[in-house]
């Protein structure tokens, strides 16, 4: 006990400053040793006596550290006064360093980088490793900024941009009224201007051709509550947007280049639309991405605020501008007042089951929001190999401040304090960081192009990523962060040792002290548990997307081409619509390689979304609050069997189902679970709100199909066929997608298929043209990029890891070649030594993996938002990485471990 | 006169912290060690002062630079004579410096007296 007791004394006895230690420590020793003999004869309780010997020793050490650096502190403004009336002598070690602490900051810190600059030079092949670890290591990080930079940072292209917003509704509603819109704009406090929009299709007809652009439909304010100056021309005035205004339109820039090679004089000309003449006002500058960046034409909406569309008709999107004063949660919370005033006041279209819930984000949210958290976890991940590059460089640095010992002893023998020292190694450290930087800055320009080129198109905002001061500050700011942390440890142990040992013992290399040794094993270890943490993480979102692309669509995506054609300028009737459709399909079908085709109102994955109030079973509710709603789509007959899509029950369209044959539909799996729970839902009918709408009967149930997006759930939804819609289901849309399912490549068949639309008639647009995979890898391309980047930078990490391992094992084999030749000189077998060896990396790999496994589940938690199907708690994944550590680490420590198997005892020894 | 060094003018050095006080005048008693000036003090205040081994020996380190005391040699009676105990010794100035630290002290006590605070002893 007695022992014990003294060995915890002896460890309390290292919080005193080393001089002190030595001077008194043995006699403090001896008086524990002393008192705890009296402390045990008297009685004293074992509790109270270490009390008071661990008060003591915790007050007392920090007094006396304190007590030394106040000395050290005095002594130090002696020596300077002193020195200063004496000339200076250069140390010829390693260039001219004055010890003088007198000197100006400045001073100092030009001869520090002056030898600094020596250093690298002297040493090239060891700098070069140095400059290109952190070259590449910045690089990386910059490259990956800048388009963090370009997407999220840079200011968007509106006056003031902090303070546009956009207002929407949530589920079920998602967008507002026209009545709603009239009311948020007179009722609504804190903003100093609202507006709405909605989109649609426009064709423009010029050379004879059509061409289908997209439109943003704006109601009067749009621009002002942007602030957007257009670069050419002006936009719209008051009267051109109310009804009866002259016919205008806004081009995009991007429409101004392509389609008018961005002359000056298309402005104020006129330019035939499907839907008449319109006089081009103005162009937006370029990167006026708003609704999106797709859209190329800006109309008026021209509201009729006499008469404004049911309040139950919920089709346009809101932004409006942030008074000075006014807090997004004060305008949403005005908001949430207004709407459960409309509750109240409109009980007949509001149910109280399913309440209004005002979403205000800033605009900046809306059009990057989704790709934030991508390009963040990118951002952290690449920080990680960043200091898992620092912990090779500080640990070369540690091996070399092996080597200069002698020299920073020398140094310290003539008076550098060991601030100085520390100042002079700290400055060599950032002199290679900021060097490194440099080049890794220049890396980045070409890094981030790549990554531009690389980076899929559903990243908005990608023209933005340039390397601007933003980008070059923070690769200043990593720089000089990135060398004073690897810095700091070799720069520490400079300050600590002063002492003249190292001239004493003749400079053998000797020797790793214990400091030395835990030093290097901490920074392996954190190397570790860094690359842990990556593998870790990359293989959660590897994970995640192998889920995603297995999930169950509920129709085939496999070799089916897909375009958007609309009927317009020529004007068609209902009949001659479905005509159209209906012999385009035929057309098409018998073209040679084709299995099917359709033709439908929107396309899954891509589009969706929208719901109508319906009637169920006859039952007329007065109260459309009271009714459900259900996504509707309108079809041709070979949907289903194009699309690959399982009929539970009943049946799906055939040609029967024409015009003026009894109106049917077909239901969806979570439409039937909903309206007729546990119930056959064939030939229940239903009926839209409209009363003239005849009631439509159910004749099939399909099974669900993925629509807007694959994460989201499947809404119940409704088919209606095409030839009846007119009637049964509001309207027939102009606008539709085309699906056809070939036999071979689908896109192969593209010229056939626009030359049957072409022969049927000439003048409607056709656009995109792509396969369903390539819309479904669309949808899944942010993921798949920020997916293949992880992995990508995991690897990476892997890689230094092990180069790290293998650099410190290596290093500690040659510094124990003599205990080594002495083991073996005693007897101990090649193998034995080889165990030793391993036993160390293994140390190392276990203490980095146990940390990086608890990182990796603080990781993973922070993620979880972005994975699907996956556990951010997934055993399988931190397995898989730590086994991959371990691995590497054993291949990494076996190399240098082989060394020392073969090492001669006679040779080590002789060289000890 | 000859000018006294600064450093040993006994009045520059007091005040004397409580604890220096008590070990400079444990040690006028004889050389004692670390552990003998704890037991010394605590004899003499009744067991009220315990000195614990961080607090005694900043003390002593103080005293040391100072040259109040020094280390002494080991009495020859002591047979459990620890090779790292280090018996302490009192100079010469450190007496000095005692003494017009008691002299402060006494002149204390006797205003103390005089205002009646504490009742005189007969002397």
């Amino acid at each position: 006990m007695t022992a014990v007791a003294e060995r915890v004394f002896a460890v309390l006895l290292r919080l005193y400053p080393k001089e002190f230690r030595a001077r008194y420590g043995p006699a403090m020793a001896d008086f524990f040793r002393e008192r705890r003999l009296a402390a045990l004869e008297s009685g004293e309780s074992r509790f109270g006596f270490w009390l008071r010997v661990l008060r003591d020793a915790l007050v007392s050490a920090a007094a006396e550290r304190a007590t030394a650096v106040a000395r050290r502190a005095r002594a130090r403004s002696h020596m300077s006064a002193h020195a200063r009336s004496t000339t200076r002598r250069d140390v010829r070690a390693s260039g001219r360093a004055s010890h003088n602490d007198g000197d100006s900051p400045m001073s100092i810190l030009l001869q520090d980088l002056r030898s600094a600059a020596r250093g690298i030079v002297r040493h090239p092949g060891f700098s070069a490793v140095i400059l290109g670890t952190l070259a590449l290591g910045i690089g990386a990080n910059v490259a990956i900024f800048s388009v963090v930079n370009g997407v999220l940072l840079r200011p968007l292209p509106f006056r003031d941009a902090a303070r546009v917003v956009s207002l929407t509704q949530a589920a079920p509603y998602y967008s507002v009224s026209e009545p709603e819109f009239r009311d948020y704009r007179n009722g609504l406090k804190g903003l100093d201007g609202l507006a709405a929009y909605t989109n649609g299709i426009g064709i423009l007809l010029r050379g004879g051709e059509s061409q289908q652009v997209r439109a943003a439909r704006v109601s009067d304010g749009f621009f002002s509550v942007l602030g957007t100056t257009p670069v050419a021309g002006r936009t719209f005035t008051p009267d051109e947007e109310v009804r009866g205004g002259a016919s205008v339109v806004v081009i995009s820039y991007q429409l101004w280049q392509r389609s008018y090679g961005g002359d000056r004089s298309v402005v104020g000309s006129e330019q035939q639309m499907a839907s008449g003449k319109a006089t081009i006002i103005g162009v937006m500058p370029p990167h006026f991405d708003f609704p999106s960046a797709e859209v190329d034409i800006w109309v008026p909406l021209r509201l009729d605020y006499d008469s404004l569309w049911t309040r139950n008709n919920h089709y346009l999107q809101l932004v409006g501008r942030l008074a000075r004063g006014a807090s997004l949660d004060g305008v949403r919370s005005a908001a949430l007042a207004l709407d459960r005033q409309w509750m109240r006041d409109y009980p007949e279209t509001y149910s109280g089951t399913e309440p209004m819930l005002p979403t205000l984000e800033p605009v900046a949210d809306t059009i990057v929001g989704e790709s934030r958290p991508y390009l963040l976890a990118l951002l952290g991940s690449i920080g990680f190999v960043l200091l898992i590059a620092c912990v090779n460089v500080a640990n070369l640095l540690l091996a070399r401040g092996e080597v200069r010992r002698k020299e920073l002893a020398v140094r310290a023998a003539l008076g550098a304090s060991g601030a100085r020292i520390a100042g002079q190694l700290l400055t060599e450290s950032a002199l290679l960081a900021i060097l490194g930087g440099a080049i890794g800055l220049a890396l980045a320009v070409g890094g981030s192009r790549l990554l531009v080129a690389l980076a899929p198109a559903s990243i908005p905002r990608l023209d933005q990523v340039t390397v601007d001061w933003r980008v070059a500050l923070f690769a200043l700011g990593v720089s000089v962060a990135t060398g004073l942390l690897f810095g700091m440890v070799p720069a520490a142990r400079a300050a600590r040792r002063r002492s003249a040992h190292p001239l004493k013992d003749g400079g053998r290399a000797g020797v790793a002290t214990s400091s030395v040794k835990r030093v290097r094993t901490l920074l392996v270890a954190s190397e570790v548990a860094l690359a842990v943490v990556m593998l870790t993480g990359a293989g959660l979102f590897l994970r995640s997307l192998r889920e995603l692309q297995q999930t169950d669509l509920g129709f085939d995506p496999s070799r089916l081409l897909t375009m958007q054609v609309t009927l317009a300028p020529r004007p068609y009737n209902d009949e001659e619509a479905a005509l159209f459709f209906d012999q385009a399909t035929r057309r098409i079908d018998a073209l040679p390689g084709v299995e099917g085709s359709t033709a439908m109102g929107w396309l899954p994955i891509a589009d969706g979304g929208g719901a109508w109030s319906i009637l169920v079973d006859g039952r007329v509710v007065k109260n459309i609050s009271e009714t459900p709603a259900s996504q509707p789509t309108q079809v041709t007959p070979g949907y289903f069997a194009t699309m690959k899509m399982r009929i539970l029950r009943g049946r799906g369209f055939t040609d029967t189902d024409a015009a003026d044959a009894q109106p049917v539909v077909v239901v969806n799996e979570s439409m039937a679970r909903q309206l007729w729970p546990g119930l056959n839902p064939l030939g229940h009918t239903i009926r839209m709100m409209n009363p003239e709408s005849p009631w439509v009967t159910v004749v099939g149930v399909v099974q669900n199909m993925r629509s807007s997006g694959i994460t989201a759930d499947v809404p119940p939804t409704m088919f209606f066929p095409y030839a009846q819609a007119a009637k049964s289901a509001y309207y027939a849309p102009r606008t539709m997608t085309l699906a056809v399912r070939t036999t071979g490549d689908p896109l192969r068949l593209a010229p056939a298929v626009r030359r049957v639309l072409h022969d049927l008639d000439a003048t409607a647009p056709v656009s995109s043209i792509r396969t369903m995979e390539s819309v479904l890898g669309a949808s899944m391309a942010s993921r798949h990029f920020t997916t293949d980047l992880l992995l990508g930078f995991a690897a990476l990490a892997l890689t230094l890891a092990g180069i790290g391992i293998y650099g410190v094992v290596s290093y500690a084999v040659t510094q124990r070649t003599f205990e080594i030749g002495i083991r073996m000189a005693l007897g101990a077998a090649p193998a034995g030594v080889l165990a030793l060896v391993l036993r160390e990396v293994l140390r190392m790999a276990v203490i980095g993996a146990a940390v990086g496994m608890a990182g990796a589940v603080v990781m993973a938690r922070l993620l979880r938002s972005m994975l699907v199907g996956v556990s951010y708690f997934d055993v399988g994944t931190t397995v898989t990485a730590v086994v991959l550590l371990a691995g590497v680490a054993l291949i990494a420590g076996t190399v240098p471990a082989r060394r020392a198997m073969m090492v001669e005892p006679t040779e080590a020894l002789r060289g000890g | 006169m000859p000018r006294v060094p600064e450093r040993s003018h006994p009045e520059s050095r007091i005040p004397l912290t409580p604890v220096e006080l008590l070990v400079l005048t444990m040690l006028t008693a004889g050389d004692r060690h670390g552990y003998g000036i704890r037991q010394d003090v605590l004899d003499h205040t009744n067991g009220e002062i315990a000195l614990e081994a961080g607090n005694l020996y900043r003390t002593v380190r103080r005293l040391e630079n100072d040259g109040l005391i020094e280390p002494g040699q080991p009495p020859n009676s002591d047979p459990h004579a620890d090779p790292r105990r280090i018996y302490y010794h009192l100079t010469a100035d450190g007496r000095r410096v005692l003494a017009a630290e008691m002299r402060r002290l006494r002149s204390l006590v006797r205003l103390a007296e005089e205002r009646r605070v504490i009742a005189p002893v007969p002397r």
